[in-house]
């Protein structure tokens, strides 16, 4: 019976043994105790134990500083390694949210690929530090961005000017002058979070004129457009400059034509609030766990929508690589979290409460965010493989024929049945004044005023049956025998015949639309039968008849699909 | 000065009973004295509470490893394991949905050595159902199930059953999308009886799965309550179930007369050893007690001297072998490989393929053709015909012999290969070409319902078996081969669940070839 002696003894110690290397893997083989083992202050070595950062408040607790020794409070070891390194400057201190609230990643775990969050089954990874300004998106939501070519002439502006020479804005320019004087100009970078002196210009002027020697003596004389570029610039420095351009980007695409952000948007498309919060181990991605999945994913979907989502109906994104990592990083954003009110920032209770928008409502800004998805960043129209090609809104040869009261409703009102929303109506969509600068801009874009030509809005009295069989034989190939579109865009909506004109349809036959599939059907052509005026107008007549006699107010007052629905 | 005389008398004798107290506190403890004598060593395990499900005595067969491999012990052990684990976890973890995720996560990242915890908790939860399984094949191919240990066999077979609940209501805890949707499909499981219910359209008066899945979760789907009850479950009702039928088979196990050993064993053990103080059941000194006329097997008088050891030390360093053994293994693999913890549960995305905890999975294997068969009709038939082994085989021939009764190992290895094949064969006909509902989509669900490959693979069994029954001329032989067969059938499924089903249940050779999700 020695033998279960033996098997005791034996197994026993290699319990014990297996106890120990336990102990060794806690105590000694942790990373975080290793680092700070390494870690020497001025006065000598740093004591070795777990440190956090705790916000009841948000619920954090984090231990990344255990590692980022240098980021813990009244911790300063000398940055041996780069793991102490300090944490870069910020508008307010990073120790009074915690980490993961900007980063992500988990804050309880104490090795690095857990804390980072880059393994399999944890949702919230840390955001990639090239992608850190995306943690702002957590608290903060900027207002007033302007669309990226806006921004990107501001920013030109800024530096064509030379005003980098004496400014440092974004850890760029400035000169530092030998002697107390310190730095030429004030730092820019948070003037628009703090504000500045709208004065500026002018106490500028002044400076030039007291002082003409000396660095002052650069200054130039500055012309509205570019007082207007700088001012757009200032604002949008917010410590955040990626994120800015980001933003600024995903105007430019024009991705809110269908989707939404914090409930402003189309409503074709999912709602992206929360995009930047995807669990990348749901997602359909190469490239590990963790954030570089949630970025690979990214980054496919903008190029090509439908091989990692099926079935999607997105147009792919036809940018830079540069502006879709850009996009990424302000995708990645969208990860707004509700926040006690004492920690909610001023920029979010104002675009949230208070109405202000995300994006600058001048007209370039609103058309690209908006318009340009569908219809074209010149306004020109765009025609995407399986959908049904979206008209040119800017065309000079439509602007010429319509009001801006017609495009007003246009946009206001959109197409029912199809996929142009109503933008005043729909939850989301645009207000009044938007819609008008959208007008304005539009009428700019094809650089076309309204010609009207004195008729009434009703002028056609010719013989509907006539136009029946001469739509048959000249229109119904492309907008379809009963109207309902097809190359072409529906003629029997209801919405479009309410608001066009009698001159806008006949026009519009009798000249087509240069450089899209309409012709003009006056000229003669091998094409298409050429009809007369008379030929026309009887296709007016016949078009009219589509249009069904709405109930009084429903049209303005009820919602458009429902309206729809309940006519007879 | 009288005063003061008595007073340092009593001092004296404070201080003296102080120094002895040590000393009279452990006599106290263990009342027979240093277990130096084989008379010590006795009173020192019946008198002690823990001890005394020991017999006094214990035969040197049992003591070999090859008599039990000492599987029962380390079943045993690994629920101790389990026990103290899992009281150090409930310190930490809160029965309620999403809390309960993060205090696993806080378990896993903030409690110091709560991953190492954790992963012996998993582990030994793991080890001990597979040692339960593997007692219950040692028990049935030695055949120690038979009289007198019918009931212990019994009581084994409630054990498996309270096993396998235990690990299974464990399963949900840590609420993270593994869990969830492995105890979604668990009660579904539990639901099977409605697909015959439906079949028979009786469904709306008369639906017992719906209440069993219902009595399971306490809702219609996986949520709180459920958590609660697998939670009371896990910690309490089921350990405190098993516990106590743990004490019953132990219990059983002495008073069965010790492990069941071949009638000639005391002939084929080697001599005793030269120091043992052999025991006389001759004796003169020994009088009859009221035990013996009792009827029972205790006092064993007039069959020589006896191959007994005192359980003291020797059963107990045997038992503390398998003991530490189990840890060893428990610890090693703990320090290997961590328990796994998916995200947070989310009952918006069932996880595809969802898979019940892998001891289901053959189970869930036969689901997949018929839920009532799979997941009801066969485990029950299976659990049936287990709990009447003992009252059909009543022979006699090789009790307590590895691979006992005619045909020996040979039966055992042919009943393997049969098995095997079978198996292989059903499962691969029906994944290369479907069953029924492939080939007919409008098949009566009765008809699927009685002809599936499981039942069919039962059925293959079952003749085998009477095949084997009557070419040996023995029950015994038959029981051999059915339960071998139903051996293979468990491992194969089980193999075939865990590894090669993927997304939609559909069959794989590897997960790296799995669609992208």
């Amino acid at each position: 019976m020695a033998r279960n002696k033996y098997l005791l003894l034996i197994s026993s110690l290699g319990v014990l043994a297996l106890l120990v290397a336990a102990i060794v893997q806690e105590h000694w083989l942790r990373e975080w105790r290793r680092i700070q083992r390494r870690a020497r202050s001025a006065e000598g070595p740093v004591p070795v134990y777990l440190r956090q950062v705790v916000n009841t408040t948000l619920g954090r607790a984090d231990r990344c500083v255990s590692c980022h020794l240098r980021m813990a409070p009244g911790e300063t070891p000398l940055a041996t390694e780069p793991v102490l390194a300090a944490h870069p400057p910020l508008p307010h201190d990073p120790l009074e949210f915690g980490c993961t609230t900007c980063h992500g990643g988990q804050g309880q775990a104490t090795d690095e690929a857990h804390a980072h969050g880059n393994v399999p089954f944890w949702p919230e990874p840390m955001l990639p530090l090239r992608f850190a300004e995306a943690g702002c998106g957590t608290c903060h939501s900027p207002s007033g961005i302007p669309e990226a070519q806006t921004l990107a002439e501001a920013r030109l502006a800024f530096e064509r000017l030379d005003c980098l020479a004496c400014h440092r804005v974004d850890g760029r320019g400035g000169t530092l002058r030998p002697g107390a004087f310190g730095m030429e100009g004030p730092d820019l970078s948070y003037v628009g979070l703090k504000g500045f002196d709208h004065q500026w210009y002018a106490k500028h002027l002044a400076k030039v004129r007291h002082a003409p020697a000396g660095p002052w003596s650069a200054f130039r004389e500055i012309d509205e457009d570019d007082l207007e570029r700088l001012r757009i610039f200032l604002e949008s420095r917010i410590g955040a400059p990626r994120l800015v351009e980001g933003q600024a980007v995903f105007y430019k695409a024009g991705c809110l034509g269908c989707h939404k952000v914090s409930g402003v948007g189309g409503d074709e498309g999912p709602d992206l609030s929360q995009a930047g919060l995807k669990d990348p181990g749901r997602l359909n991605a190469q490239g590990g766990h963790g954030s570089p999945r949630l970025v690979n994913w990214l980054l496919e979907h903008f190029r090509s929508p439908s091989s990692v989502v099926a079935n999607s109906q997105m147009p792919a994104v036809t940018l830079s690589d540069r502006e879709l990592e850009l996009l990424t990083l302000y995708t990645l954003s969208l990860r707004r979290r509700d926040l006690p009110s004492s920690f909610t920032p001023r920029d979010r209770i104002r675009t949230t409460r208070l109405g202000e928008r995300e994006f600058r409502t001048d007209g370039a800004t609103l058309y690209a965010a908006f318009c340009s998805g569908c219809h074209g960043s010149r306004g020109l129209g765009l025609r995407s493989a399986g959908m049904p090609a979206f008209p040119a809104v800017a065309h000079p040869d439509l602007l010429q024929l319509v009001s801006d009261q017609f495009l007003i409703a246009t946009i206001a009102r959109g197409r029912p049945g199809r996929r142009m929303p109503a933008w005043a109506r729909i939850n989301g969509g645009l207000s009044a004044q938007e819609i008008r600068t959208v007008v304005l801009w539009l009428r700019r874009l094809g650089g076309a005023d309204f010609k009207p030509d004195g008729r009434p809005r009703r002028w056609v009295n010719a013989d509907a049956s006539h136009g029946r069989r001469l739509y048959r034989l000249a229109c119904a190939g492309c907008h379809g025998p009963n109207g309902e579109g097809g190359e072409g865009p529906a003629l029997n909506n209801p919405v479009l015949l309410e608001a066009a004109t009698d001159s806008f349809l006949f026009e519009t036959i009798r000249r087509g639309r240069r450089g899209t599939a309409m012709p003009a059907f006056s000229q003669p052509s091998p094409a298409h039968p050429t009809l007369a005026a008379e030929e026309i107008a009887s296709v007016v007549a016949f078009l009219r008849s589509w249009e069904r006699p709405a109930p009084p107010n429903v049209a303005s007052t009820a919602h458009p699909a429902s309206g729809e629905r309940n006519l007879p | 000065m009288n005063r003061q005389l008595t007073a340092s008398r009593a001092l004296q004798e404070f201080r003296n009973n102080l120094r002895q107290a040590p000393r009279r506190i452990l006599e106290s403890a263990f009342r027979s004295g240093r277990p130096v004598s084989d008379r010590a060593r006795a009173l020192f395990v019946f008198g002690n509470v823990f001890l005394h499900l020991h017999p006094v005595r214990v035969h040197r067969w049992s003591l070999r490893w090859t008599t039990t491999l000492g599987l029962g012990v380390a079943g045993a052990a690994a629920f101790l394991l389990t026990l103290v684990t899992g009281v150090l976890l409930m310190f930490y973890y809160k029965p309620y949905p999403d809390v309960a995720y993060q205090s696993i996560k806080d378990l896993h990242f903030v409690v110091p050595t709560g991953r190492f915890i954790r992963n012996i908790h998993r582990w030994a939860g793991n080890v001990m159902v597979v040692t339960v399984l593997l007692h219950m094949a040692r028990v049935f191919y030695t055949a120690a199930y038979r009289k007198p240990r019918e009931f212990n066999w019994l009581v084994g077979l409630a054990l498996l059953v309270l096993t396998l609940a235990l690990a299974f209501t464990g399963y949900l805890l840590p609420w993270d999308q593994l869990a969830y949707w492995a105890i979604t499909i668990g009660a579904n499981i539990a639901q099977s009886p409605r697909e015959l219910t439906d079949a028979l359209g009786i469904t709306s008066w008369f639906d017992p799965g719906g209440l069993q899945r219902l009595l399971l979760l306490g809702s219609d789907t996986v949520g709180a309550e459920a958590l609660i009850r697998f939670y009371l479950l896990h910690v309490m009702i089921l350990p405190l179930v098993l516990a106590a039928l743990l004490a019953v088979h132990f219990w059983r196990v002495r008073k069965d007369g010790g492990l069941a050993r071949p009638p000639d064993a005391d002939r084929r053990l080697p001599p005793l050893p030269g120091n043992t103080y052999p025991v006389f059941t001759e004796a003169p000194q020994k009088t009859y007690q009221v035990v013996a006329i009792v009827r029972g097997r205790t006092p064993v008088v007039g069959a020589g001297p006896e191959n007994t050891l005192p359980s003291m030390p020797h059963l107990l360093y045997a038992e503390l072998a398998v003991f530490m053994l189990v840890v060893f293994i428990c610890l090693a693999l703990s320090l290997a490989w961590d328990a796994p913890l998916k995200e947070i549960a989310n009952p918006l995305v069932p996880e595809n393929p969802a898979k019940a905890p892998w001891y289901f999975l053959g189970i869930q294997e036969l689901v997949s053709y018929s839920a009532f068969m799979g997941g009801l009709g066969i485990p029950l038939l299976a659990l049936l015909g287990l709990g009447l082994i003992p009252y059909l085989d009543r022979e006699q021939e090789g009790t307590g012999e590895w691979f006992a009764g005619p045909g020996g190992a040979r039966l055992a290895g042919l009943s393997a290969l049969f098995g095997f094949a079978a198996v292989v064969a059903v499962e691969a006909f029906a994944i290369r070409f479907g069953w029924i509902r492939e080939w007919f989509p409008e098949a009566p669900q009765l008809l699927v319902t009685l002809i599936n490959p499981a039942t069919l693979l039962t059925l293959a069994y079952a003749l085998f078996s009477l095949w084997i029954l009557r070419r040996y001329d023995s029950v015994r032989a038959g029981a051999v081969a059915l339960f071998t067969c139903f051996l293979c059938g468990f491992v194969v499924t089980t193999v075939i669940g865990t590894f090669f089903r993927g997304p939609n249940w559909v069959f794989y050779w590897s997960a790296a070839d799995w669609p992208a999700h």
